[in-house]
């Protein structure tokens, strides 16, 4: 009888053996059946919160068409706030599995999650009224006045960076110097050419974009730094929608009816991990 | 692995091995219904035999397979993907080498500067010739459908590329102008489509293959790495579980024929002990190597190539600068964003980074402040090799951007004398920070050599080893069990 048990005993442990490779049991978005995804609440065009509570905007609908991609077609996708002062911390606190929130991709934040994309790269730009024909480009803001959003630093690029003499106006948001452009108040508003087309968008034929893109916002999708299998595969989701059309698509939805000149081919990738 | 399906111990224990050698034992053997009773004296040896040669059969399965998982693993690491990514990285840098040149030639004019529009010529058509063999490469070597779609893509806009600047070239050609600007706007308009064309759609898309190789080679290398691991304690245990049958039959012979040693059976322990302790050595070592190659080597190699990419691409962007007017602003912006790509510090504009750049100088080896792909080759140069060409790297880096720094200056001041300095001085100092930049890539290209290579031989031989000592131990088991055997004929 010892025989045969020291038999059946080789073959349980050759099984178990076996069985140990097939583990790695790091948590990725891949396979889940429902994928929380942070979105901006306040920012047309991109990522915005209507009455009935559902969201909408590019960023959104990047996000559905990744999530469908990376996670097949019968994923749940559930939208939440994403403030830009709470990212880091809904990632790598796993409350969100992917953040899609005009996120900028630098050096500093991936030190604390991980990045896939980006998805596209904007630049900062300027938004002046329609009657507006002495702002060609940023040196042209000299002595004019300058939307100054408070912790943006949007400003700060054009004034101390480019050290070009423009006058600040504060304002608390976007959109509050949207309406002091509108006014009157300010001359322009300088930030993100997606964010200034969102708002171009909803107040159609007011504002014109100056095209006169002066940096690189490269917009990625915040994913926890762990998950690089899921990292690497909303890259080749955000391929696959440039290479198939859905991108264009979705840039042309969103962006079509403003004066934005943007691009519709894949953006350079920042690699995962 | 498919060892689940061993077969059962119920089922039919082989009778001496068929595949050994020619069986030298008398035909009559007993009938089936008698070697199954595990009450007879001969039917417990059979079964304590079989047992013994099935759990070498495993063994020599498992270590198989661990071996070629090591194998596989320094295929994908050394060869394949691994130099695929080269070859991709190569293309990029061809591509934006290209776009330089045709802004250098737009730029030179009139003037001889750094070998004149000859020479520049002469490199534009080195790199394109250069970027249509890794294009073919790349081509050869796409596994995927969306890889595929991206090279036929790439091949496609490098003809639309070709075809604008060669406009630009050629309206540029009809009015000589001074080095500087070109004086008719066409041709900075022409000039600019096809820059655009090349840094928005043929850079990203090259640059992504290279990333996409990049990710081919970690999960062969996580999988194979893992799977050598998880194949060194397989090994183990069914090494140990062999050698327990070994001994058990050992014993019950010695109890029950009265007989202190059986020779060949102790033979067959020592062959399987040894052979053991070979394999798990061997796949420790090859486990290492993989990580070495991995880790210190390829990881560096890919992020060195990305870096060597970016810069090429930001010195190009000097010469866009001074090419353009309207969009100097764009372009100095670019450049400082990818610089910080490069090597990224807390500094907002050019002025604060040169400086801080001297600042990370003269702190590095001791302190590591800053981030971007050197900051990365900081924290994953581990020997004194790669760190002294790191540090040598950051040096010629710093001194590549001061040369950026005057020419910024000039070019206020005096734009024919800051081209000049652009042809000269700051390709000099690019050239040299290259240079450094390549050198340092290839110190981790030779660590990761040694070790694929250390892993090569040390696999080379196991082909015959393994089933040698296999097939030699099970003749020394039916060698030491026969004579016990025959003695109840």
């Amino acid at each position: 009888m010892r025989a045969r048990r020291a038999l059946v005993g080789l073959a349980v442990l050759a099984v178990a053996a076996a069985g140990c490779g097939a583990g790695g049991d790091r948590p990725s978005i891949l396979g889940k059946e429902e994928l929380v995804i942070g979105v901006k609440p306040d920012q047309p065009g991109l990522g915005l919160k209507r009455q009935d509570g559902a969201y909408e905007g590019f960023d959104v609908d990047v996000a559905k068409e990744v999530a469908k991609r990376v996670a097949g077609s019968g994923v749940r996708v559930r939208f939440v706030d994403a403030p830009s002062s709470e990212r880091e911390r809904m990632l790598r606190s796993r409350e969100v599995d992917l953040v899609v929130a005009s996120y900028s991709i630098t050096p500093k934040r991936k030190t604390q999650v991980g990045f896939a994309g980006p998805y596209y790269v904007a630049h900062q730009d300027i938004l002046v009224r329609r009657s507006e024909t002495r702002i060609n480009n940023v040196r042209d803001l000299s002595g004019r006045t300058l939307c100054d959003v408070t912790g943006s630093n949007s400003y700060r690029r054009v004034r101390e960076e480019k050290k070009i003499a423009v006058r600040p106006v504060e304002s608390a948001s976007y959109s509050e110097c949207v309406d002091k452009l509108r006014n009157g108040v300010v001359d322009a508003v300088s930030t993100d050419d997606l964010i200034l087309a969102g708002f171009a968008a909803s107040q159609a034929g007011q504002f014109k974009i100056v095209n006169r893109p002066f940096t690189d916002e490269r917009y990625g999708i915040g994913i926890h730094r762990d998950d690089i299998d899921g990292c690497e595969a909303v890259n080749k989701a955000i391929t696959q929608m440039y290479q198939d059309g859905t991108a264009k698509k979705l840039l042309d939805k969103w962006f079509g009816p403003t004066d934005l000149e943007y691009t519709t081919t894949v953006p350079e990738f920042e690699g995962c991990g | 692995m498919t060892t689940s399906v061993l077969p059962a111990p119920q089922a039919a224990p082989p009778a001496p091995p068929p595949a050994t050698r020619p069986q030298p034992g008398p035909p009559d053997r007993p009938s089936t219904s008698r070697r199954l009773r595990l009450r007879t004296v001969p039917g417990r040896i059979r079964a304590w035999a079989a047992a013994a040669v099935v759990a070498l059969v495993v063994l020599f399965a498992l270590a198989t397979m661990a071996i070629g998982d090591a194998r596989d693993g320094l295929y994908v690491v050394g060869k394949g993907a691994g130099r695929q990514v080269v070859a991709t990285a190569d293309l990029y840098y061809a591509l934006s080498d290209m776009d330089t040149q045709v802004a250098n030639m737009l730029l030179i004019g009139e003037e001889r500067l750094g070998g004149g529009r000859e020479q520049a010529m002469a490199r534009y058509e080195q790199s394109r010739a250069n970027a249509s063999e890794a294009l073919l490469q790349a081509a050869d070597l796409a596994d995927d459908d969306t890889e595929r779609a991206t090279v036929r893509s790439l091949l496609n806009k490098l003809g639309e590329y070709e075809r604008r600047a060669g406009q630009a070239l050629l309206l540029d050609d009809r009015a000589d102008h001074p080095a500087g600007p070109p004086s008719d706007p066409e041709v900075l308009r022409l000039y600019r489509e096809a820059t655009n064309l090349m840094r928005l759609e043929l850079l990203p898309q090259a640059y992504n293959l290279t990333l996409d190789n990049g990710v081919i080679v970690r999960r062969g290398y996580e999988e194979q790495h893992a799977a050598v691991q998880t194949g060194r304690v397989a090994v183990a245990i069914a090494g140990l579980v062999t050698l327990v049958l070994l001994v058990g039959l050992q014993v019950y012979l010695a109890r029950r024929f009265r007989r202190i040693l059986n020779p060949a059976l102790l033979a067959a322990t020592i062959v399987v002990t040894v052979l053991v302790g070979l394999v798990m050595g061997l796949l420790d070592r090859e486990a290492a190597n993989l990580r070495t190659a991995k880790e210190d080597g390829f990881n560096s190699v890919l992020a060195l190539a990305r870096a060597r990419a970016i810069s090429n691409s930001l010195h190009g962007d000097q010469s866009r600068y001074l090419l353009d007017p309207a969009g100097a602003d764009t372009y100095e912006q670019v450049y400082l964003d990818k610089s910080q790509r490069v090597l990224h510090t807390d500094a907002g504009n050019l002025d604060k980074y040169y400086a801080s750049l001297r600042t990370i100088l003269k702190e590095y080896p001791e302190k590591v402040t800053f981030l971007g792909l050197l900051g990365d080759e900081a924290n994953n140069a581990r020997t004194k090799a790669h760190r002294d060409a790191l540090a040598e790297t950051l040096e010629r880096y710093e001194i590549f951007q001061q040369s950026d720094r005057r020419l910024r200056l000039m070019k206020q001041s005096d734009q024919v004398q800051a081209v000049r300095f652009r042809m000269a001085d700051v390709s000099r100092t690019f050239e040299e920070y290259d240079k450094s930049l390549m050198a340092l890539a290839d110190s981790h290209e030779r660590t990761l050599r040694a070790a694929i290579d250390d892993g090569d031989a040390a696999l080379a031989g196991w082909d015959y080893i393994l089933p040698a000592a296999v097939l030699a131990t099970v003749a020394l088991i039916f060698v030491g069990v026969r004579p016990r055997l025959q003695e109840y004929r």
